[in-house]
């Protein structure tokens, strides 16, 4: 008599061709090395993605996407459904974390170089879905229809109608109209809950597949370390990597419960779309650094219109980023790899400036959330770097100074304040 | 020339307080027709002494009646299609002039008194304006005593028009024109031309008592002045609402409250019903102003109630003055003290309330409340006119009542923030205890290197799954 639990195992075991998935569990392997924990970076991306799910399908349970209950309804949300203030509160931190992860996420990859051949297209993905995420972001920060997403949404969207030539037809495509309005909201909503999670889903199959395709890529030094890339240790995906993956899950977990915990997200005024934009309006974070550069821009380069050029800049920017793989190909440093380097770490540097600028009005905590960044930053670069090699000192060096700027500059601003 | 001049006196007199009676014309009519501003609007026939009479289309300004089309002849009378002005000026025709401020009045309701002329212009016109003025300090004193300086029509709403020289004249606005001087905001501004004028208040008196100069300067400071200028509220009272426009007359001790009722209608009301209304009759004390005061009428403040040194209570209740009780003085304290009780505990509320909603909770809820608690606490001070405890205490026991929910609501939500957190923070334990399972688990297997088991040297085979560093 074969056990039950066998007989149950054996019947999904023939349906579901379990056998290969066991296959291929069985031989995946991960490479292990100095940078290995950047491995976990787009597990964790995931994780956070699955919470992003579960979340948001409960709150769309109660939300309504109308001018008149949006409002009222993230409300209800928060005062009368049971654990709705957690469901709100964790899905707005992980919307938070889940770009933060993915920005580090491109930053390590870049810095590895993990987008040679054959890896060009998970690279493109990566920076699609990256992409994707913030527009998610983007999407749900009107939902509430509160007073800061309602004017930061029409600042937002108005920038669009600088692209030259088909300016004011974006402008309509993204507002379902002249201004913000409840058409906006409903195309919002739309977007936020069926085309972008449809176009995240396609590109993350893509991403995963190639990944798994592909296997981990190894940066050289690694390689050139161990004499060649079969030199190079390996666990088992499954359930080592597994099992150090999910230790970054349950970080992520513990901190967005702690996020959760010390600062509940607000939910504020309801919009008013004919009162006056209130003071401080900004975006979200990761917009920051856009939106701080357009309001430095002169009102005109060259006779050019000076948002105009902004917005060109970094639509530039950002099709170079996609191009990495394709302009450094070669196996050797070259002198394009030097000026890519140079261009990546002005880009590092020019997105902490901006950010840490636009985020606080005040200087001593613009230094405090630049030295932070920095710190953070450079601890990564030197995470990359040969052990015991002069340059890791130095970064690791700058970066205990920058966290002490970080520190002084904080004590500095509440002490002023 | 001596005859000449007489004559045009007279007509000019009348023309610079006219132009209020006649039906209605067309401001197209051809005014070359009208040979009185052909003979008063030719400047070189006017000498040093004559030139008053000298009247042009420019001399109206913004007129009202010159803009709905009224002309000369409308007030003064006359014949304006005469070129001969003995004739046109001749009494047979109906000349009118204003000899004295005496005549003004009268002058000006010859239409404004006349209900069914003024029905051509207003629905329902007001045309007690002239019987008024005779009832009112200033047509009585002009009446019986001849005082020829006291304000008539044209003091308060201007002359329809200059003459000579003079081209600054606005003509007579309409009374809800910003620039009329008896638009609301600028009454006040107005009554001060005389009433604040030391020499022309000098030897006036009213009942005995000299009217004074400094009323404009203590309505200035009062709270009704602020309300009209610091929150423009055009509702605010100004001179004319408590003294009459037209009739304008101090009230009189008895009719005092009746005047300040007229706003103040709930507590008029709760003032008449009470005992303290006759003492103050018998005492021939002026309800309202014995406590609030006349024209510097301050904002009230729950410090005007008590035994303090700030309470006017105390001006009464202390000494017994005008037969005040000790009974009325216990009352006093203890109406204080329930308001002082409410305002403290709306006020806890409050901070509560404000913690919760820094701390992210939602309380608009008890913040809405709130206001029911601030309206009991107002209502309360309301019925403190009613110089009874229990209407007072019955409304400040409303009020106890929604500070002691508001409270216990921001109490609420400050618990569920510290439960939340509370929830939240020991979610992060059962979290670092997965943590530290999965670290010792992962360095119970064996380590990448270790042995057989751990490092798993790269096969053939892996190059399709595994690390490929191609």
């Amino acid at each position: 008599m074969v056990p039950l639990r066998s007989q149950i195992v054996a019947y999904f075991r023939e349906r579901l061709g379990l056998d290969s998935v066991e296959a291929l569990a069985e031989k995946k392997l991960v490479p292990v090395h100095q940078e290995t924990i950047f491995y976990y970076l787009g597990g964790m991306a995931l994780f956070l993605f699955g919470i992003q799910i579960t979340t948001g399908i409960l709150l769309s349970l109660y939300y309504k996407p109308s001018p008149d209950q949006a409002f009222e309804s993230v409300q209800a949300i928060m005062t009368e459904i049971d654990f709705g203030w957690l469901m709100r509160s964790v899905h707005s931190w992980s919307a938070n974390l889940i770009i933060g992860v993915l920005f580090l996420h491109v930053l390590t990859t870049y810095m590895m170089r993990a987008y040679r051949r054959p890896r060009e297209f998970t690279w493109i993905t990566g920076c699609a879905l990256l992409g994707v995420f913030m527009a998610f972001g983007f999407s749900g920060y009107l939902l509430p229809w509160n007073e800061l997403a309602f004017f930061a949404t029409r600042v937002g969207t108005g920038i669009v109608s600088v692209v030259p030539g088909i300016g004011d037809e974006l402008l309509l495509l993204a507002r379902s109209g002249e201004n913000v309005t409840g058409d906006t909201l409903a195309r919002f909503y739309a977007l936020h809950v069926v085309i972008l999670p449809i176009v995240a889903f396609g590109l993350l199959g893509v991403h995963v597949f190639l990944v798994q395709k592909h296997g981990m890529s190894v940066p050289d030094r690694v390689t050139a370390r161990h004499g060649s890339p079969r030199a190079v240790p390996n666990i088992r995906f499954v359930p080592d990597f597994l099992l150090r993956d999910m230790v970054g899950w349950f970080l992520a977990l513990g901190l967005l419960a702690a996020l959760g915990a010390l600062f509940p997200w607000e939910l504020g005024e309801k919009a008013d779309p004919f009162g006056s934009a209130p003071e401080g309006i900004k975006p979200e974070w990761y917009f920051l650094f856009m939106f701080q550069t357009l309001k430095l821009l002169p009102s005109h380069i060259s006779g050019l219109e000076g948002e105009m050029v902004g917005v060109l800049a970094f639509g530039a920017a950002g099709l170079a980023v996609l191009l990495v793989p394709f302009l450094d190909r070669g196996e050797t440093p070259s002198r394009l790899r030097k000026l890519l380097n140079l261009l990546a770490a002005a880009a590092v540097v020019f997105f902490i400036v901006m950010t840490a600028w636009g985020f606080f009005d005040s200087l001593q905590f613009q230094l405090a959330l630049g030295g932070l960044l920095f710190a953070g930053v450079l601890a990564l670069a030197g995470a990359t770097l040969e052990q015991s090699s002069a340059g890791r000192r130095l970064v690791f060096v700058l970066s205990a100074l920058s966290f002490l700027v970080c520190v002084g500059s904080l004590v500095w601003g509440l002490q002023g304040g | 020339m001596k005859r000449l001049s007489a004559t045009l006196l007279g007509y000019v007199s009348a023309v610079l307080l006219g132009l209020l009676t006649a039906g209605p014309q067309s401001v197209t009519a051809a005014e070359e027709e009208n040979f009185c501003i052909i003979c008063h609007g030719e400047a070189d026939i006017w000498d040093k002494e004559t030139l008053r009479f000298h009247v042009t289309e420019k001399h109206f300004g913004e007129d009202m009646h010159w803009e709905l089309g009224l002309r000369c002849e409308d007030c003064h009378g006359g014949d304006p299609a005469e070129p001969d002005f003995r004739r046109a000026h001749a009494v047979d025709a109906d000349f009118r002039t204003i000899k004295s401020p005496a005549d003004v009045a009268g002058f000006c309701g010859r239409c404004h008194s006349d209900n069914q002329y003024m029905r051509q212009y207003e629905p329902s016109p007001r045309t007690d304006q002239e019987s008024m003025y005779w009832t009112s300090g200033h047509g009585q004193r002009l009446k019986e005593k001849s005082d020829d300086k006291v304000a008539t029509c044209v003091s308060c709403h201007h002359k329809p028009h200059g003459s000579g020289d003079t081209l600054d004249e606005p003509g007579i606005l309409a009374v809800d024109d910003q620039e009329s001087p008896v638009y609301a905001t600028n009454v006040a501004e107005t009554c001060k031309t005389c009433h604040a004028d030391p020499e022309m208040m000098a030897g006036r008196t009213y009942g005995g008592n000299p009217i004074g100069h400094d009323q404009y300067e203590a309505w200035r400071q009062s709270v009704h002045a602020k309300a009209m200028f610091e929150r423009d509220d055009l509702s605010a009272p100004t001179c004319n609402d408590c003294h009459g426009n037209h009739g304008a007359l101090p009230p009189d001790v008895d009719s005092v409250a009746n005047a300040c009722g007229s706003c103040h209608t709930k507590v008029a009301r709760l003032f008449a019903q009470t005992q303290m209304q006759h003492r103050f009759q018998e005492a021939d004390l002026p309800g309202c102003v014995t406590c609030h005061g006349k024209h510097d009428i301050g904002s009230p403040t729950d410090e005007m109630l008590g035994m303090g040194d700030s309470a006017v209570c105390t001006e009464c209740h202390r000494e017994g003055k005008f037969g005040a009780t000790p009974a009325g003085a216990r009352k006093a304290k203890e109406m204080r003290a329930g308001l002082d009780d409410l305002k403290a505990q709306i006020e806890e509320a409050r901070l509560l309330v404000s913690k919760a909603e820094r701390l992210g909770m939602e309380v608009s809820g008890p913040r809405f409340d709130l206001r029911t608690a601030n309206d009991a606490l107002v209502n309360a001070r309301t019925l403190i006119h009613s110089f009874a405890v229990e209407p007072v205490e019955e409304k400040l026991q409303e009020g106890f009542a929604v500070t002691t929910e508001v409270r216990q609501s921001a109490q609420n939500a400050l618990e569920e923030y510290t439960f939340r957190r509370i929830w939240l923070a020991g979610s992060l334990l059962p979290i670092l205890c997965v943590i530290v399972l999965l670290v010792f688990y992962i360095r119970s297997r064996p380590q990448p290197g270790t042995g057989p088991a751990g490092l798993l040297a790269p096969s053939a085979d892996d190059r399709e799954l595994g690390p490929v560093a191609e």
